[in-house]
């Protein structure tokens, strides 16, 4: 790590979105995150979580605030004009994989992983296949290297998205509820991949539902509600012992356990 | 009266040039309609919105009026405001390649529009540059995705094209026609010409079919 220890990963600062005129989403959200944490992002259903993660990839314009990335101004509407400032390059550096399948379907698994180093790195292509057919070994999709998203379960699209994001060699991922489309037994695999990357100590922002899960892969918990952090702090802290009424309220509600 | 389709037999010659003429003048259409069809589609779902008022009046134009006018109007006004003479197969081509433009321009915007944005974000999350994102995500797809609906389209103008006859183009039904009045053989003559274009589009209507189901299950994600 080239970065000095305490100095962090993201930091969010201020940050405000709104949908049009009247759907404030998030109202001032500051949020930082170290080198090698991994960030479980728990809350109310249009709280705005999907949104967060979509503004850290660059998705979405944003009001207010900004982000810094590894010491580096990332994205920031600060200006007069309003105008969201997004930084490409630093962008690279963050993959992001969604709730919904988003695999190319008229490319072969393969050709997913490799288009983005081929045409965005200039990677030759033998070195790019090799690499990538090394990556779907490690997360067991050795045998699917040629065959086309529709043929595969939805466990292995979203394994393969994990794949395919990894090919750029991240230094942060962001996981938008992964698993909630998937059939109940099709959740293990893909947790287990996300899992062998937290081993490796990939730094991550998770939204998930799935409270084994949260408490699994989480070096710290923030929950979100009304478009601002409520409460921040280590899993067993968060998902175990809440400080805040409205963190215990949704943690017994929503997961219906607590410990 | 007794049926005589031998007399068919003396005709072939004829008959096959003017099937000729079908097949080239569709062909040549198929070719220059889609090209523009695609383009239009784009101005369609453009941000400029010239180009999307342009683009529309003149796919409503062409989608809003009968194609026998259409060939009435290039054949005979083009000229004349032109001032210039244009040739039969000219007139046809333009007039077969200006409503072919746009149909298909309407089976490609349909195409485009059934992309999901859930594919633009993946590129933007893969840093594509919006080149990469055009050439190798949407552009393949939107092709994929309007090939079935484009096969019939081309079905649609080989059956269409038998009305340039109507303008004295020398095409299969502009020959048929003729045979049949020469010989008052209308019966045999009308009914093998009809069969002729059965024969070629009936394949085709099966294949958009065939074509449809492959692209079907291998886009569904
Ligand atoms: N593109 C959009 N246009 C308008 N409103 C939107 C858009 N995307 C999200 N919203 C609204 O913003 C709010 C926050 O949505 P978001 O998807 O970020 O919530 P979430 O916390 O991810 O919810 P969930 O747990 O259901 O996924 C919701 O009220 C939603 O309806
Ligand atoms: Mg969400």
């Amino acid at each position: 790590m080239t970065m000095s220890f305490s100095a962090p990963l993201v930091k969010i600062q201020s940050l405000h979105k709104s949908y049009g005129p009247h759907i404030q989403v998030l109202k001032g959200l500051d949020i930082e995150m170290k080198p090698g944490e991994r960030v479980v992002v728990i809350g109310p259903s249009g709280g705005g979580k999907s949104t967060l993660l979509r503004v850290m990839m660059g998705l979405e314009k944003i009001d207010s605030g900004s982000i810094r990335f590894g010491g580096k101004p990332y994205i920031s509407s600060e200006s007069a004009d309003k105008k969201t400032e997004i930084d490409t390059e630093v962008r690279r550096s963050i993959g992001m994989v969604f709730q919904h399948y988003t695999l190319f379907p008229h490319l072969s698994v393969i050709q997913n992983l490799i288009l983005a180093p081929c045409k965005v790195r200039g990677e030759a292509k033998a070195s790019a296949t090799k690499r990538a057919q090394a990556l779907l070994e490690r997360f067991g999709l050795g045998a699917k290297a040629n065959a086309y998203p529709a043929q595969l379960s939805g466990g292995q699209k979203q394994r393969v998205a994990i794949a395919r994001a990894l090919m750029l060699d991240p230094k942060l991922m962001l996981f938008d509820e992964v698993t909630s489309a998937l059939d109940p037994e099709l959740v293990a695999e893909v947790e287990q991949v996300i899992l062998q990357l937290a081993a490796q100590d990939m730094p991550m922002m998770i939204v998930t539902h799935d409270m084994w899960f949260a408490k699994n892969i989480a070096s710290r918990v923030i929950f979100c509600a009304g478009g601002v952090v409520v409460e921040d702090g280590p899993p067993e802290q968060v998902l175990g012992a809440p400080k805040e009424e409205r963190t215990k309220d949704f943690i017994d509600r929503v997961f219906h356990i607590r410990h | 009266m007794a049926l005589d389709f031998s007399i068919i037999l003396r005709f072939q010659e004829a008959l096959l040039l003017g099937l000729w003429m079908t097949v080239k003048l569709t062909l040549i259409c198929i070719v220059l309609g889609c090209s523009l069809g695609f383009f239009i589609g784009l101005a369609r779902t453009s941000r400029s919105a010239l180009l999307r008022a342009v683009s529309s009046v003149y796919v409503e134009f062409f989608r809003g009026t009968p194609v026998l006018v259409q060939l009435f109007w290039i054949f005979f006004c083009l000229p004349l405001i032109l001032g210039v003479e244009l040739s039969n197969l000219t007139s046809g081509v333009i007039a077969l390649t200006l409503y072919m433009g746009a149909i298909t321009s309407e089976t490609f915007r349909a195409s485009l529009k059934s992309i999901g944005p859930e594919q633009l974000d993946a590129c933007v999350a893969l840093g594509l540059p919006r080149r990469v994102q055009v050439t190798n995500v949407i552009l393949p797809q939107a092709v994929l995705r309007a090939v079935p609906t484009l096969l019939s389209n081309c079905v649609s103008l080989f059956k269409e094209s038998a009305l340039v006859s109507a303008v004295g183009m020398a095409d299969l039904m502009f020959v048929g026609q003729n045979i049949s009045n020469n010989t008052a053989r209308p019966i045999e003559v009308l009914t093998v010409v009809a069969l002729i274009y059965f024969l070629i589009a009936f394949p085709l209507t099966r294949a958009v079919t065939l074509v449809e189901r492959r692209v079907l299950t291998k886009l569904a994600i």
